[in-house]
């Protein structure tokens, strides 16, 4: 009896996984066997290796074309562009942005900045009237008012360093997840054509709104001069990506340098003390 | 005589006498009192807004949600992190005046900071009236706070 349970679990091929494994390959572009497409998979070395999650693999696209070509294999930081998808985190750094710039510039003046209103209207006694002193009270038509609101109530405050990168990182894991984050090469167009980049966001089905992002201050002519005149397509360097842009845009495209900065930078911050960086900025200290 | 011969006359003729209408009551109209005034007060029955009378509503005109304004909002937000670190998103915030920009607190605060940052700046002498008046709030809500008003718990 013992020896046939023995025999059969020993049949099952039970073998023991290690607990951390190292997904990270070396940096090497391996040029595939399919020689008419010279597709090229890279593997990244990564100072902060990732331990209990794969690397993303995503395509590299082109954009010179309005056919889709892909050029390549790239492969994305899961801490970064797989982190678990917090909508709260979401939230909180979309309601922070919009309320770091808010102010209320509502405005009511008191019976002191009202003009006029110096005089006692009329006698205290003898009239059968009520007593008054100023036909500026509150009490008064045209007269100040109490409690009102006062011009430039701000409603900012500072979202934790740590809140605001895993907003950053959290919303672009759903938008990979979502299939709504694209790789391109570069930012290179054939025209300045705005009717070219329309016709390529409708064959690849990115979207009515469309974010591109690239790593420098400066992208090239053409395509510039065809964001310029579709309102719902941007253009933004890396430093300028924001949550709110990320969620208002449909389809976010970075440029390959754009997502390898965005994940260096982010990937620096996750592994980083930031004790001593966030120290300049921490206010009410005793 | 003659009165005598009239009132046997009378006495004994009756004409026949046919009343013809000429104006009958459903002919009749209102008469217009107060004319040329408008009643305003609704008097048709319940519900006001039914039938001709209705609420001006506008036309709904959708606002256009891609202006620049709004399709760039809030970049440069998360400088400090993506960008090379010397730059913190308050100093991006161009759209705010500088004298309140990152600034939270209550108006007391806020006017302090805006009397100290606007001191050399002229306003004093351009806009005198508006700098009394802000002077003067800033004294009765330094009285208010201070004589009239229980501060919280100590935040330390």
């Amino acid at each position: 009896m013992t020896s046939a349970l023995i025999s059969a679990i020993k049949r099952l091929h039970i073998s023991v996984v290690p607990q951390i494994r190292v997904f990270s390959s070396n940096a090497v572009s391996v040029p595939s066997a399919d020689q008419q497409n010279t597709l090229t998979v890279t593997k990244k070395d990564w100072a902060f290796k990732p331990q209990y999650t794969k690397p993303r693999e995503v395509w590299i696209e082109n954009i010179d074309t309005i056919e889709e070509q892909k050029l390549g294999l790239f492969e994305l930081h899961p801490s970064v562009y797989a982190a678990s998808p917090r909508i709260d985190i979401i939230h909180q750094n979309v309601v922070w942005q919009k309320k770091i710039r808010f102010v209320s510039w509502a405005h009511t003046k008191t019976r002191a900045e009202v003009r006029g209103g110096g005089r006692k209207p009329w006698p205290q006694k003898g009239l059968g009237r009520a007593r008054h002193g100023s036909i500026r009270s509150p009490l008064f038509r045209g007269g100040g008012v109490a409690h009102g609101p006062r011009s430039g109530k701000t409603h900012f405050f500072m979202l934790p360093f740590h809140i605001r990168l895993n907003g950053l990182t959290t919303t672009l894991s759903a938008k990979l997840a979502q299939d709504d984050l694209h790789i391109v090469k570069d930012l290179i167009l054939p025209t300045d054509n705005p009717d070219y980049l329309h016709d390529l966001i409708e064959k690849r089905n990115w979207g009515p709104s469309v974010l591109l992002v690239d790593d420098t201050d400066y992208a090239p002519r053409n395509i510039t001069v065809a964001v310029d005149s579709i309102p719902h397509v941007n253009i933004m360097p890396v430093y300028g990506l924001n949550v709110f842009s990320m969620l208002k845009h449909d389809t976010l495209v970075l440029t390959q340098a754009a997502a390898e900065k965005i994940e260096e930078q982010l990937l620096k911050w996750l592994n980083a003390d930031t004790r001593t960086q966030q120290q300049a900025y921490k206010l009410n200290q005793v | 005589m003659a009165w005598l011969g009239s009132t046997v006359l009378n006495l004994f003729f009756k004409p026949a006498v046919n009343i013809v209408r000429t104006r009958y009551h459903a002919e009749k109209t209102r008469v217009i009192r107060r004319y040329g005034y408008e009643e305003k007060i609704w008097s048709g029955g319940l519900l006001p807004r039914g039938g001709a009378r209705r609420l001006p509503m506008p036309e709904y005109r959708p606002a256009f949600a891609w202006t620049e304004r709004k399709a760039l909002f809030g970049q440069n937000d998360y400088i400090d992190i993506l960008g090379p670190g010397d730059l913190h998103p308050v100093k991006t915030l161009y759209t705010v005046p500088s004298w309140i920009r990152g600034v939270s607190g209550n108006e007391y605060q806020i006017l302090l900071r805006k009397r100290k940052m606007w001191a050399n700046t002229g306003s004093r002498e351009t806009r005198p009236t508006k700098w009394k008046d802000m002077e003067k709030r800033i004294s009765f809500l330094y009285r208010k706070l201070n004589r009239k008003t229980k501060t919280g718990p100590s935040p330390d």
